[in-house]
């Protein structure tokens, strides 16, 4: 037996064992529902209603996809309706013109819809909120009336006719199950682990992610293109079902629909758009009962029940039904908590990678308009140091620190470490060379618990942790992610709240947040951190806490600049400080001496001593 | 044993009350369903149905007794729909389906895969009907081609310029592919061509370019809807110019968008299959008594200008009435309904008299259940319409009663 045969099995037995470990009731429930799914149409007499009990499926398959952009990345798009028509009219295309074989024009319809996806991605990706879902509503529209204007390409109002598929309508629902459970498996795996946390935390707070080095653009742009090729792959699908593709059924309504039952069944769990879809067919057939009774377009009363069913849903929170029932299950049922799957997961104490050199600044400059907020700072932070930025407010300290970590780009100078510059380095890129910094306002991901907020941190260093690798749990992903988990709990427990890790960060007191922001920083194995008011709004307590963590720090070898107004807290900890005003640093050295400095005196107008 | 022996003896006796010596002939039921546009043009949706409700409703043949049941599918217009439509009705067991006609590219198969015939009562696009390659559809309603080229020949000797003007729907779309065969001998006939979107609220920009093309007349196929938009962008602009149409002219809705300028709806001329025959107008009198007694009159909702409120006259309705009379004598031909392949093989050896008094039935040559010169011409005038007088079939017709 070949070496990578037996490491093979002996993946695939640890992965028995620990499925039978990690079964639950929960497990056997959902594996009794699928089976019975599964066996449905042998057992029941269905026969007549496949056709539409596929369509159904394949919807859904679509409204997981769209969960993938709007529950994990945070993407509110309302164009998924598009994406369905553009791999529907690349299926039917391929198919009826080009007389393509099943499978290659999947696999086109597929490409063509992710290429689709990641060019609406990119072109709303600079977009927030309201914008993203304004610019899917517009590209919803764009497909259809493209579609409508050139009949000749779609087969305008009669649609594109596809050849006759030997796939039954009982084979597409049998399919269409299989790749709903996928769909929903794959957004089980993702949503827990480095993926989807890396994008939880880029939902969250954006800023707070790209400081620790998420790469938050390319993971929404990933997120929303596979949104779209889940969608184009059932779109593909249900074009060959209908064996007609036709204009007029990927409207803007689709896109809308299959929103709707996002929201309303939970974005953030991936049966949530199941369940939306089933109450927004129940409507349907409601509506169809309330039409001819009371003789109303069905349609209109179809929209009208959805859109209610969805204000009701906001009213109620957003969270969805499923949530909601979730919620109220745990109440009336409440179990008991789970033991943490962190058994072999032992802390270590946070590590500075190999530091020998300083980060070096010079000559940064930055203005905004008129206003000159930092001037020709120099800056020297050594490795087993605390450096102290102080100075009044609007003096320029953030934007130094800024400048330092990559978040803003400087009109002149330069930042360095180890004598290998920095300046074309985004935020990311320089959180790998080891420079961190932390924002000034608490910078935590509030739905995410004290572990998982670490865990985004100590994602950066990991090189087998992408989306596809997590799905198929290699060797080497698994390995890593254990290291990576180890690395988060060591810095909870160098900050003292390894105790809380299950708690959901936003639970935590405002001094519990500084720390874990200190934690999750520490878990990305920085060289220079740059803490932006640390010890804001701490108790004398808690001030002494954090001086004694920071002094560990400093012990450990990492370069640490503190910008604080606290200045006995900065004489508790700092080496030497460098104070600014007016964005010019006007006196650098120990505080003592600094603080004999009539500048300095006179920035800090009204103090005597400082 | 005494316990057991009287209800035994019950039994008995009612085993005795209930038989008989010849087993009661069961009358079972037929679905035929009516696959058409409810939601989205409700005239039109409803006509199709009614009419072949109004057929007959029961067949004796040698297999037993049929009730006819009907059940209406909604299509909204949309090829998808109309297509799920079909495979419904097929699961829901339909031994024939009356289709307005979108989606029947593909919808065809389907039935045809389950023996189940399909007849088109409205729409009339060319390769809709194929006897040879699609031998379950047949059509009872005038083809794209006869009106197309029916136009063609009443509008070319007019030294007209026309501008084409078609929207995007199906029936659009279709009548776009007749009219460029019809008008290819008379290119010189046509001064543009312009593709407008179906339910388009402001038709106003393109009439404005087709006025600018020196267009003398307007030819509009689309939607009622679409007729209604460029009539009343033309007149509000000024333009008197002469509006041609398919049938869809004659759809109330026309009328009804334009009810607050009836002078804008005079002169507007459409042409459709003609409602009255060589026999007279008395078959379709009958047709139309039959009618108005079963589903009352269908008040279009304006008036003349003497202030009588202007009907409907069921002239639609009367392709799907016939479709029923046709399949009902097929269905007795074949002796039932168990093979589907039989009944449609006897749908080309059945006529009936028709509704008009024409006799109607297909062949295994022609699937045409309206021969393509069945198309007559009428004109508005005070939101009534009349046959025209410059026409030679038209000339001759009666004009129907449309005022109550």
């Amino acid at each position: 037996m070949s070496v990578a045969m037996r490491q093979t099995v002996s993946a695939l037995a640890l992965g028995g064992r620990e499925l039978r470990g990690a079964w639950s009731r929960r497990a056997t429930l959902a594996t009794i529902i699928v089976g019975a799914a599964l066996v449905a149409p042998a057992v029941l007499p269905l026969s007549g209603r496949m056709p539409d009990l596929a369509g159904f499926v394949y919807l859904a398959v679509a409204a997981v996809g769209l969960a993938y952009a709007v529950g994990l990345a945070g993407i509110p798009s309302l164009g998924q309706g598009a994406f369905l028509g553009i791999g529907a009219f690349a299926e039917a295309i391929a198919r009826a013109k080009g007389g393509w074989p099943l499978l290659p024009s999947l696999a086109c319809a597929v490409l063509v819809t992710a290429a689709a996806g990641t060019l609406a991605g990119l072109a709303t990706g600079r977009l927030r909120g309201a914008f993203v879902a304004v610019s899917t509503w517009i590209l919803s529209w764009i497909v259809v009336l493209t579609l409508t204007s050139f009949p000749g390409i779609s087969g305008g109002a009669q649609g594109l006719v596809l050849p006759q598929s030997r796939l039954t309508p009982t084979a597409h629902y049998e399919l269409g199950i299989v790749l709903l459970v996928l769909a929903v498996l794959a957004y089980l795996v993702l949503a827990p682990r480095a993926p989807g946390l890396a994008l939880a935390a880029a939902r969250e707070r954006p800023q707070a992610a790209v400081g620790l080095g998420v790469p938050v653009a390319r993971l929404r742009l990933g997120a929303f293109a596979a949104s779209a090729a889940i969608a184009g792959l059932a779109g593909a699908l249900s074009v060959e079902l209908a064996q007609i593709a036709d204009p007029s059924t990927y409207g803007p309504f689709l896109s809308f629909k299959l929103f709707v039952a996002v929201v309303l069944g939970g974005a953030r769990t991936p049966l949530g758009p199941i369940a939306g879809l089933l109450v927004i067919s129940a409507f349907s057939h409601l509506a169809e009962q309330i039409g001819s009774l009371r003789g109303l377009p069905p349609g209109r009363v179809e929209m009208m029940l959805t859109g209610y069913g969805l204000l009701l849903v906001l009213g109620l929170g957003g969270a969805g039904l499923v949530p909601a029932a979730w919620k109220w299950w745990r109440r009336v049922r409440p179990s008991a908590p789970a033991p943490a799957a962190r058994s072999t997961a032992l802390g270590e104490p946070p590590s500075a990678i190999a530091n020998r050199e300083p980060l070096v600044a010079r000559g940064l400059s930055k203005r905004f308009q008129s206003l000159l907020a930092l001037d020709d700072l120099d800056l020297e932070l050594e490795p087993g140091t605390i450096h102290g930025l102080i100075g009044p407010n609007g003096s320029g300290k953030t934007t130094a620190l800024r400048l330092l970590a990559g978040d803003l780009a400087p009109d002149s100078g330069t930042v360095a470490v180890g004598g290998q510059s920095l300046d074309a380095e985004p935020q990311r890129e320089r959180a790998l060379h080891g420079v961190v910094g932390t924002e000034q306002t608490t910078g935590i991901f509030p739905e995410l618990t004290v572990l998982e907020s670490a865990l985004v941190g100590a994602g950066l260093r990991r090189h087998y942790g992408g989306a596809l690798r997590t799905l198929l749990q290699t060797p080497k992903a698994r390995a890593e992610a254990a290291e990576a988990e180890r690395r988060a709990i060591g810095a909870l427990e160098f900050v003292g709240l390894a105790e809380n890790a299950d708690r959901p960060a936003g639970e935590l007191s405002a001094h519990e947040q500084r720390l874990l922001m200190l934690a999750s920083a520490l878990a990305t194995e920085p060289r220079a951190l740059l803490l932006d008011e640390p010890a804001a709004g701490a108790s004398p307590a808690e001030l002494e806490h954090l001086a004694d963590l920071l002094a560990d720090l400093r012990t450990k070898g990492l370069a640490l600049l503190v910008i604080e107004h606290n200045l006995r807290f900065v004489r508790r900890v700092a080496d030497t400080v460098t104070v600014l005003a007016a964005g010019r640093r006007i006196a650098s050295g120990t505080l003592d001496a600094v603080a004999e400095d009539e500048l300095v005196r006179a920035a800090y107008l009204g103090r005597s001593r400082i | 044993m005494q316990r057991l022996a009287i209800p035994l003896a019950l039994c008995v006796l009612c085993a005795g009350c209930g038989g008989s010596d010849a087993p009661k002939a069961k009358t079972k039921t037929l679905l035929i369903a009516v696959n058409a546009p409810f939601s989205r043009t409700p005239y039109l949706g409803q006509t199709i149905a009614n009419g072949a409700e109004l057929a007959a409703t029961a067949i004796t043949t040698k297999d037993g007794e049929y009730r006819l049941r009907f059940k209406r599918y909604d299509t909204g217009l949309s090829a998808g729909e109309a297509v799920a439509n079909v495979r419904r009705a097929v699961a829901d067991g339909a031994v024939a389906i009356i289709d307005e006609g979108t989606g029947l590219n593909a919808s065809w198969r389907i039935a045809a895969d389950a023996d189940v015939p399909i007849c088109v009562t409205y729409q009339g696009g060319e390769g809709l009907v194929d006897p040879t390659k699609r031998p379950n559809v047949f059509r009872i309603a005038p083809t794209d081609h006869g009106t197309a080229f029916r136009l063609a020949e009443y509008l070319v000797p007019k030294k007209l310029k026309i501008a084409l003007v078609i929207d995007d729907s199906t029936y659009g779309q279709e009548g776009l592919k007749s009219l460029r065969r019809s008008f290819a001998e008379n290119p010189e006939a046509v001064a543009m061509r312009l593709s407008v979107p179906a339910g388009a609220a402001n038709l106003a920009p393109e009439v404005l370019r087709a006025r600018r093309s020196h267009a003398t007349a307007l030819l509009v196929w689309g939607e009622p809807g679409t007729i209604a938009g460029v009539v009343s962008a033309a007149r509000a602009s000024g333009w008197k110019v002469p509006v041609y149409t398919p049938a869809t002219g004659g759809d109330p809705l026309v009328r009804q968008q334009l009810a607050n300028h009836p002078d804008w709806v005079d002169g507007l001329t459409f042409a459709t299959g003609r409602p009255t025959a060589e026999v007279g107008p008395g078959p379709f009198l009958s047709f139309q008594r039959l009618y108005e007694e079963r589903f009352g009159v269908y008040l279009v909702g304006v008036k003349t200008p003497d202030g009588a409120d202007v009907v409907q006259p069921p002239d639609l309705a009367m392709y799907s009435y016939d479709f029923v009379n046709v399949l009902s004598a097929a269905i007795q031909r074949a002796g039932g309904v168990k093979d589907g392949k039989k009944v449609i093989a006897a749908l080309n050896q059945v006529s009936v008299p028709g509704a008009n008094g024409d006799h109607r039935g297909f062949n295994e040559r022609n699937h045409e259940g309206v021969v393509d010169d069945d198309v007559y011409f009428a004109r508005f005038e005070g939101m009534t319409y009349q046959p025209v007088k410059d026409d030679p079939l038209s000339r001759n017709l009666t004009a129907l009663d449309q005022t109550r």
